[in-house]
């Protein structure tokens, strides 16, 4: 995203200055919502020049490769679904925890940094057309797992 | 040729990190007093080196060396210094002092919000980044020398 190292410090600002104590539920959802914005933003660029999506899988495609390369600079490792509207997207070595830790450490600390992606990837789901609730997950510190749920209209 | 030690202290003399590799003499004295010595011998050798200088240095103190050891020095800009003591074997290791600089300690502290800067580093993947690049360095191994 523009240049990798100055989202990057913005983004750790971020997170660290809206969640600071007692404020970690306001600031997630703060978070949360600048990543949806921005989600949209992206979403409606990025699919411009390109043809329509098929279904859903399609989407969550996009969402894998397109979306996660600007903004990563890789693409998702792992994309899973149960064919029913749940998907998992797993990342190995998510950008923005590979500097804190490779175990165990500060994983008390990590849902603030992965607030911001939550939004990201909804509100890029939402720019498309489908409403979702998405979840993050991380058990050992660089690989994070994405839980993308799609609300059935 | 051998690493003995490293020593991590940011611009106001705080010693951000320590690590030994193969040290055989203990200084005798707690670490936190080594470290003040340590540091007050560094600014007290700089001042030293710049005032003596009969021409306009651009690197200023770069390194001493006694009958047994090497102490190899690095000063950033921000006043972070690298201090590593190796043996009498070990030639100009500026490069390497500079990789421990931008690509550990501004990759795995500068960059990690949960570190604050000028405290001692609490960070476990720093010490590892660490560890494994000083031992994976060529003249770390004690046989070799």
């Amino acid at each position: 995203m523009a240049d990798s190292p100055l989202f990057q410090a913005l983004h750790m600002e971020m997170a660290h200055a809206l969640c600071g104590e007692g404020e970690q539920e306001k600031g997630l959802g703060a978070l949360e919502g600048v990543g949806f914005r921005v989600g949209q933003g992206l979403s409606e660029r990025l699919t411009k020049e390109m043809p329509s999506f098929k279904d859903e899988l399609d989407v969550l495609k996009f969402l894998c490769k397109d979306l996660w390369i600007t903004v990563f600079k890789k693409q998702v490792d792992n994309l899973r679904t149960n064919h029913q509207g749940t998907y998992m997207l797993q990342d190995n070595q998510f950008l923005l925890l590979s500097q804190l830790s490779n175990g165990k450490q500060y994983l008390e600390e990590a849902p603030k940094f992965l607030a911001f992606t939550c939004g990201l990837v909804k509100g890029a789901l939402s720019n498309l057309g489908f409403d979702s609730t998405v979840t993050a997950e991380v058990t050992v510190m660089p690989s994070s797992k994405f839980q993308v749920v799609i609300q059935k209209s | 040729m051998t690493v003995h030690n490293l020593y991590l202290f940011d611009r106001n003399g705080i010693c951000l990190h320590y690590g030994e590799w193969h040290r055989k003499k203990q200084a005798g004295i707690s670490m936190e007093e080594e470290f003040k010595l340590m540091y007050g011998m560094l600014f007290s050798m700089r001042s030293f080196v710049g005032k003596m200088s009969p021409v306009d240095m651009k690197d200023g103190f770069l390194a001493f060396q006694t009958s047994k050891y090497k102490l190899h020095y690095y000063e950033t800009p921000s006043g972070l210094k690298v201090v590593m003591n190796t043996d009498l074997g070990v030639g100009n290791i500026r490069d390497v002092l500079h990789q421990i600089y931008s690509n550990i300690y501004v990759e795995f502290v500068v960059k990690n919000p949960l570190c604050s800067l000028s405290e001692p580093i609490q960070s476990e993947l720093f010490r590892a980044k660490l560890d494994s690049f000083i031992r994976g360095l060529p003249f770390f191994s004690a046989r070799a020398g």
